[in-house]
Parts: C-alpha cells; structure tokens; sequence
C-alpha cells in the first residue's frame, strides 16, 4: 500500500518536473507514454471508462444506445474541447481538464477521484486508440487566450452586431436558446443529431461556463460538430466582445434551483385573455427553476431529455389561482398528438429521432438476451407491441419526421403540473402520491396541455396504468411560444371539491412534467420532476414591526420583574438581618 | 458526515471542554448547555431538520435544565448567586443596564429572524434502510429473505471465471440501467440525480453495501421505491422497481457487479 502510494507520488512528481520541462520552450509534440504508463491507463480506463467509450475506444460502451451525446469515440482522433486549433488534436492538459471535472448535462462525469497520475496514464491509453497521436502534423500549439475585456455597454452592443453577421442565431436562436431556423436539422459527424447549446444556460456549456471557455470554444471550434471556429472570420478584439455579448445573454452562473414557488396575493381579477395585465400580475411574483430530468423509473423511459430545468410562479385572488410556467425547446411542435398515457413502445427508448432507429430495434435482443438469461416476463409486454408499433404505422411516421425542421413532428410538446388530490392527514403528513403519476390509494390530478390545442385537460391518476379524463374542475390555460421559450399560465377556481384547494398559508405537494415532441416524448417518455411545494402566501401582509416589540418589550418586562423582586427580597433580608443583628450583637459581639 | 457540519459541532464541543478544564460555575454549565443545544439545532446540520422537531427538543431540555438547577436547595443556591450578585452589587450596575438591554435586543432580533426567514419546502425524515419482508417473490420465485443469499458469489472462489461473466453481466445491466441515478463512479451522483428526492444511494459509502446482506439488495433492486413500507417514503424515490424490466438472473448479476465495483462482501447471513 505504502509502497503503491510512494510510486504514485513519484511518478506524479516524474510529470510534474516533465511537464515543466516540456512549458518552457512550449512546443507541441508527440508524448505516448510509456509501455508501463499505458499499461496502468488500460487498468483505469477498462474499470472507469469502457462502459461509456467502449473496450475497443470505439464509442460503443453499453450505455451508448441510452445517451445523447453519445460517449467519444476515440478512434476518430477528433475531440470537441481543445485550446488548440480546429482540426488539431488537443493537448494533454486540455485531455485532462474534460477527465477531471467533466461536461455537465451529459454522460460524461467528471473524475475527482482519479489521481494526477491515473488521469496522465489513462490519456495516454486514450492515445493509443487512434493512430493520430503519432503523427507530429496534428499536433499545434494552444492558441492564447486573453484576458476577457471589460463588459461594458459598448462592447455588448458590439458583441450583439457580431453575432448577427455571423449568423450565430442561425443555430442557437435570435436571444441564445438554441432555437434557430436550422437547430431543428443539425447532426454530428457520425450522423446523430445534435443541439445547439442553449446560450442562456451557461451552467449546462459542455466546454465550460467562463468567459474564457466561451472565447476558446467559439474560436477553435468543436471538432465533429457542426459549431465552427471563428478564428479566421474574426480578430481577437472581436471575438473578446463576442464573449460578453455571449455572457450577457445568459441567466446567471447558477441555476439557483429550488423547492418552493411562493404565491402571491393580488387584488386584481385573473384574466388569461388580458395579457398586459396578467403580464403585469405575475411580474410581481417571485420566479422559482426547478430540476428537471428524464423519466426513467417506469415503462417509456426517457434517456437524454433535452429540457433540464422549468420555472415557476404562482398568484391568487379571493377566488381564484393562477400558475405559469416556463421553459426552452428549439422549436414549437403543435401538429402531433399527445397525452399523458401514450404508449410508448421498448424501441423507442433508444432512439430520438433520426440517426439509426431501425437498427437498434433490430439488434436491441441484443442488449436485453444475449448472457444467458431467460427473458423477464414483463419484457414480453413491450416487444410483443413493439415490434407492431414499429413495422407498423412507428416506423413510417418515423422515416416520415427523421428529416424533421420543418415543423410538424408526429408528437406535440406538452406540459403538465401535478397535484395530489387531496391533502395528506394531519397525522401522516409526510405522505404524498407516487411522484410518477400518483397510486391507486392516493391519486393525483394533471393539468394537462397539449400544445397542439393549448387548451387545459384534466386528468385522474392513480399510477402509469390508470390515468383517466376528469372533469370534476374547469382549468383554464393559455399559451405562448416565444423566439424559443413555451410560456404556458393556468387558472382555477381556489376552492375544489373533487381535488385540491388552495388554502391560504397552505404548502401543497407540485410536480412537473414536459413533453418534447420533437424529442418524440410523449406518454411517459417525458422530463419530469420529483415533488417540490407551493406555498400560499397569507393575504394581509404580516407586520414585521408589532411582534418584534412585542418580543423585546415581554422579556424586558420579565427582567425588571426579577431585578425588583431581587432586589425587595434582599432589602427584606437586610431589614431582618438588621432585626436579628441587634440581638446578635447583644449576645455574642463578634468583632466587626 | 450525518449531515452534521463539523466545524459548528467541533467548536461547541471544544467550548465545552474549556469549560469542564476550568471547572466552571454551574451557571454557566447551565448556560452553555441551553446555548450550545440551540446552536446546534440551528447551525449544526447541513440537511434542513424541520423546526417543529428543534423547538421540542429545546423545550425537553430547557425544562431539564430548570429541573436540574433546582433539584437540591444547596444546588439552586449556587445557581442563582451569582445573578443576585450582579443584580444587587452596585459594582455591577453597568453590567446590569447593558443586560437589561441587551437580551430584549436579542429577543427582538429572534423574533425578526423568524420572521423574516426565506420560505422553505416542507421536509420530512425516511428511514433508508426500512425493515425488510420475511418472505419475497419475485416472477414467481418466493425466496426466504433470512436465509438467500446472491446464488452466484459463490463463484468468486468456486469458479472464477463463472464468476467473472456474471460480473461482467451486472456491469452491462448497470450501464444500461442505473448510472443515471447511482453514477457513473456508484457515487450516488450521477446525471439525474440531482432532480431526485430522495437522492439515490451511494454505493461507495461503507455504510451502505457491506452493511447489507445481498437478499436485502435483491429486494431493494427487484421492488424498488414502491416496495417500501411508508417509513421509507416509497411515493418520493425514484427507485425502479426491476423486475418490470429485468430478469432475476440480471438482478443477482448486478447485484454481484456493485459489490464487486467497490471491492465489498454483502453482511454474511446471520450476522446483525
Ligand atoms: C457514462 C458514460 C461515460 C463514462 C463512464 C465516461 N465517459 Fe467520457 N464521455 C462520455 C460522453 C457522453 C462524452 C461526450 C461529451 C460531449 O460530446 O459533450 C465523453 C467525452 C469524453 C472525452 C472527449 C472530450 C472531447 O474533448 O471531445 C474524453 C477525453 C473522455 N470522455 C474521457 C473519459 C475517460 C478517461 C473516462 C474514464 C475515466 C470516461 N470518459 C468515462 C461518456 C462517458
Ligand atoms: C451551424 C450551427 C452553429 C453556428 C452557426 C454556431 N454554433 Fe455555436 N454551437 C453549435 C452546436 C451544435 C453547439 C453544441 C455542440 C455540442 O454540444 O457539442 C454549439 C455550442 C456553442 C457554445 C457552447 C459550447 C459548450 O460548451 O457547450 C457556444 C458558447 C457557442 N456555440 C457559441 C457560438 C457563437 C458565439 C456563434 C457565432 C459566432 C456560434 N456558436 C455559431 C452550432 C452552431
Ligand atoms: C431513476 C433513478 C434510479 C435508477 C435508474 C436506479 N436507482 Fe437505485 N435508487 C434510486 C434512489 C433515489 C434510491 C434511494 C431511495 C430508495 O432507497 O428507494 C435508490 C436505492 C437503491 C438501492 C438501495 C440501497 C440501500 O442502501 O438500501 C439499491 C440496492 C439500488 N438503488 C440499486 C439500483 C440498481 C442495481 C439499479 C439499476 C438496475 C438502480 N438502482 C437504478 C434511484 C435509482
């Protein structure tokens, strides 16, 4: 063990004195490592690595079918975050920093656990899969990156013109949310669709948040990808007010996400139609973004959702509660269908759209059949209608929107909040219905909008399998679709005698759901969220000023209550002392 | 660790060790044990501990404290003299007004604090390792849960190669199912979870795995969140229940590969 850590340590000061050597006359070349370097990274990488990257460095781990992006392939030699330029292969540092803290929102985590040392062997295992590495033509110097300017008005606005000649929006939308005309059609080298980032997410850049990222990432390029470099179009100054253009667009450096939307009291009525004053009624409550994530717990399970977060708000009046919600999706899908129960079958958890659905379909008894086992009852289920969905009508429409970006996928985008029907009791109030669509013993109730209509659906859930249409309230809803954001805002009476009702002061469970029908979610294939609460603010505003008297003024009197007691007390004592000390005195004459 | 945040409880602890080192009044024994209990309630967890839960225990241990300073007239002499000093000694005057002042000041400040404090989302306690069945079937198998035991770790020293593609089984069902939630690393911090509550399990963590037999694992991975009794909060995890989606073989595979992965044994049968 002490043995094994010395030699860790040694061999981390080797490449600390070498990486020295190597800084100094900085020149980019060829370094392999050593039969025994590669041999220790092969070590690391077959535990840590292949499952994603696959044994061979191929990118064919088995999580491969179930992520977007998928894992590298390290055969190819092309890497997306690198500070050298477009085409080049990247440095071992560059090699390192994606090893150690990773790219957030993807499969790809980082490893803070890997020593210096491993990290070094396991990039030189990497190197090994492509022949690159070995050819000093491909490696160049890391381009330099200033120092960011200082963000002021002027060098936004022309960041903000750069952008537009650059056709930047094309891709990533006119505001940054991944939204332009041609986002919808992107894909990879290899053939898999890709998204252009969301600018306004900085906390979700692959390449890193900072503004020093943003430079590297815009001027090498990342390779295999259709995002380009602008070294060549654009000079350094340029591409520094780029930068805090980029960085503007941005909705902080957090997500800041949390548990609770506060609603707020209003004396105004609601009206969904009156959108200058709904507008102004909900700029008066506090927006809260919650997390979320793919459904991946039951039947229809959703591997790569392309929504992450969604935020809240919520106001009321003496009658009536409204909530709105709102989140990003590269383009509005309001031709197909959806609902809540929507079948979706076992194939269509591999496979977005476009790239090679028929082939993992075909091969997917692979994955499920292959070490001996018998197959799970359960399983039959989903190829026994899986293979119909398929063949049948799936396979088609899929062909149909593989070439998508003109709008009109076979599923709509769609959102849901989802309440439990009724409060828990007052002796069990941590209990809740099953956060996925409620349980038979405790149902929830879906708001539901299919944006195709945009109009609300209620339904009653009592588990995956029974979702039923309800009736027993009238939720109203409106919808906007705006440069790449869904702003959906409901309405419903307080009060509720089938579900639940909105009591001032009251926390009530909430939890959400968003369809991406351009992802082909639908039914359970959805992002969704675990419960998180909203709070009904009281009406009357409460005074700060009263109780905080009243709390100082009680223990003040509390305390001069005592000092006078004390003090009679004592007073009392001496009186009777002095009494007794006379007779004292007489008696016995102790000296003074 | 706990969900305890160290520094405050390392610092009470070191106060009170001064204090017991000088031999101190029992006033102000008294006085650092009612402090020191509020700090802690208020500063000493790094996971949110719902308030209802601190302010009875600071009212069970106010009263304790009351009770105790007051058990024996001698006691509650001692207690009480050094405030009757302060409060009739005329030496003490100024202490005496700054007193006066300051503990409404710091009553006022409490009351404002409450007030004033960002909402927060209800939260609630589970039990993460709830009771377990005495009996559990899974597609048609019923297994006794005291006495199964993961049918392939054996292998380990009969057959280490058997045992090898039974590993290597559970490490592609684990690639294919879990690492959303369990990570990549087993760290419990893989890319969804953060949007889980509760978050999913970290199957590094000593106190988990190897404190648990493998028929325990085995009924956690086939009935998942659902399976549950309600002390474990089963309506809030996202915990699948896998036998919707695989075979028992699977299960046991992957169950062997997480033990495997992080280099522990299951608790042997029989031991508690
Ligand atoms: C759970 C799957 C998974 C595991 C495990 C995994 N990776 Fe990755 N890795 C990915 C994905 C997905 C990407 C692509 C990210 C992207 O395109 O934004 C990636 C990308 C990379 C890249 C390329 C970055 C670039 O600039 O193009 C490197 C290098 C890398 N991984 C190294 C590793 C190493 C080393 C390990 C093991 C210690 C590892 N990965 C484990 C999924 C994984
Ligand atoms: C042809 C489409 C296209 C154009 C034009 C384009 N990008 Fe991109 N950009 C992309 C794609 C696709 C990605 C996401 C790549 C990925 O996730 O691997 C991306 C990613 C990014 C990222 C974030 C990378 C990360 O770390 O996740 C930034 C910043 C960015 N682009 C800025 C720009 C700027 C600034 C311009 C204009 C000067 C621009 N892009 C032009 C397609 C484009
Ligand atoms: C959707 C997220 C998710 C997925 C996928 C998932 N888990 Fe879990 N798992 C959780 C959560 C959350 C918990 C903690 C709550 C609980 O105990 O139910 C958990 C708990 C567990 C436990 C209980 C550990 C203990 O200390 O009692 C085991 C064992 C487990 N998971 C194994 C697996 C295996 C094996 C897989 C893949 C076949 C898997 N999980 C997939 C979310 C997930």
């Amino acid at each position: 063990m002490t043995a094994h850590a010395n030699r860790r340590t040694r061999t981390a000061a080797t490449f600390a004195t070498a990486a020295l050597i190597l800084a100094l006359p900085a020149v980019a070349q060829v370094d392999l490592g050593t039969e025994e370097q590669r041999a220790a990274g092969k070590v690391v990488y077959d535990k840590y690595c292949g499952q994603c990257h696959g044994d061979t460095g191929d990118g064919n781990g088995y999580a491969t079918p179930r992520v977007r992006p998928k894992p590298r392939d390290f055969t190819t030699g092309k890497y997306k975050f690198r500070t050298t330029p477009n085409g080049m292969l990247p440095t071992d540092d560059d090699l390192r920093r994606i090893i150690e803290i990773g790219a957030p929102y993807t499969s790809m985590p980082g490893w803070p656990n890997l020593t210096s040392a491993e990290i070094q062997n396991v990039i030189y295992y990497i190197k090994t899969f492509s022949p690159d590495f070995e050819n000093p033509d491909r490696y160049a110097e890391p381009i330099e990156i200033p120092r960011p300017l200082e963000s002021t008005e002027e060098s936004v606005a022309r960041g903000r013109v750069l952008y537009e000649e650059q056709a930047c929006g094309a891709c990533h939308g006119e505001v940054g949310r991944g939204d332009g005309a041609s986002a919808p059609t992107l894909v990879n080298d290899k053939g898999d669709p890709i998204r252009a980032a969301d600018l306004t997410q900085r906390w979700t850049y692959r390449g890193g948040p900072t503004k020093e990222d943003i430079y590297r990432t815009f001027s090498t390029g990342l390779n295999g990808t259709p995002m380009p470099s602008y070294a060549d179009s654009l000079e350094v100054e340029d591409r520094q007010h780029l930068v805090n253009y980029v960085y503007s667009l941005g909705d902080g450096d957090d997500p800041n996400y949390g548990t609770l939307i506060t609603a707020v009291y209003s004396a105004e009525p609601i009206d969904l139609q009156d959108e200058e004053t709904l507008d102004a009624l909900f700029e008066s409550a506090p927006m809260t973004r919650f997390p979320l994530v793919g459904q991946i717990t039951e039947p229809g399970r959703n591997f790569f959702p392309p929504v992450t977060s969604i935020e809240a708000q919520a106001v009321y009046n003496r009658d009536e509660i409204a909530f709105r919600v709102r989140w990003h999706d590269l383009r509005a899908d309001t031709s197909g269908r959806n609902n809540p129960s929507l079948e979706v079958p076992m194939w269509d958890e591999d496979n977005g759209i476009g790239g090679d659905a028929a082939d993992d379909a075909g091969d997917s008894d692979d994955f499920f059949g292959d070490f001996g086992g018998e197959e799970a009852p359960a399983e039959d289920d989903f190829f026994g209608d899986s293979g119909d969905d398929f063949f049948g009508d799936g396979g088609d429409d899929f062909f149909g929107t593989a070439d998508a970006g003109a709008g009109g996928a076979e599923f709509s985008d769609a959102v849901a909040l989802q309440f439990p029907a009724s409060l828990a009791p007052e002796e069990t109030p941590e209990l809740k219905p099953y956060f996925l669509y409620g349980d038979a013993q405790n149902p929830v109730d879906l708001w539901f909008v299919n944006l195709t209509y945009g109009v609300a659906d209620t339904f009653r859930g009592r588990g995956s399998d029974s979702i039923e249409p309800t009736e027993a309230d009238i939720v109203e809803a409106v919808t906007s679709y705006d440069q790449g954001a869904w702003t959906v805002t409901y309405k419903r009476r307080r009060s509720s005698r089938a579900g639940v009702s909105f009591a001032e002061e009251q926390y009530t469970p909430v939890a959400f759901s968003v369809w991406d029908g351009f992802n082909r979610e639908r039914g359970n294939k959805r992002a969704l969220s675990s419960w998180f609460y909203v709070y009904t603010e009281p009406s009357v505003e409460q005074a700060v000023a009263g109780p905080v008297l009243r709390a100082a003024l009680i223990v003040l009197a509390i305390e001069l209550l005592v000092v006078f007691l004390v003090r009679r007390r004592a007073r009392q004592k001496a009186a009777d002392e002095e009494a007794s000390g006379a007779t004292l005195t007489a008696t016995e004459a102790p000296a003074v | 660790m706990w969900g305890l945040n160290l520094p405050i409880v390392l610092a009470l602890a070191a106060i009170g060790g001064v204090l017991a080192w000088r031999r101190a009044h029992t006033l102000v024994w008294l006085l650092y044990t009612g402090g020191a209990l509020w700090a802690f309630f208020r500063f000493g967890f790094t996971v949110p501990i719902p308030q209802s839960v601190a302010t009875i225990y600071l009212g069970i241990t106010g009263l304790a404290l009351v009770s105790y300073a007051s058990s024996s007239r001698e006691r509650l002499a001692e207690t009480v003299q050094p405030i009757q000093r302060l409060i009739l000694e005329p030496r003490y005057r100024l202490a005496l007004a700054g007193l006066l002042v300051a503990l409404p000041g710091l009553a006022a400040y409490n009351a404002y604090a409450d007030l004033t404090m960002p909402l927060e989302a209800p939260g609630f306690g589970r039990e993460i390792h709830p009771p377990p069945p005495t009996e559990l079937t899974v597609h048609d198998e019923t297994i006794d849960m005291a006495t199964a035991e993961n049918p392939y770790l054996h292998y380990k020293h009969d057959d280490p190669e058997l045992y090898g593609k039974h590993v290597e089984n559970g490490r592609r069902v684990y690639y294919e199912n879990c690492f959303w939630c369990h990570g990549d690393g087993m760290g419990g911090d893989g890319m969804f979870a953060h949007g889980l509550n509760p978050v999913p399990s970290n199957f590094n963590d000593v106190g988990t795995l190897p404190a648990l037999q493998s028929s325990f694992v085995h009924w956690r991975i086939a009935k998942g969140g659902p399976g549950m009794p309600a002390g474990g909060t089963p309506w809030d995890s996202a915990m699948p229940a896998w036998e919707k989606f695989l075979t028992t073989e699977e299960m046991w595979d992957v169950n062997l590969f997480i033990y495997d992965f992080n280099g522990y044994e299951p608790r042997a049968l029989g031991q508690h």
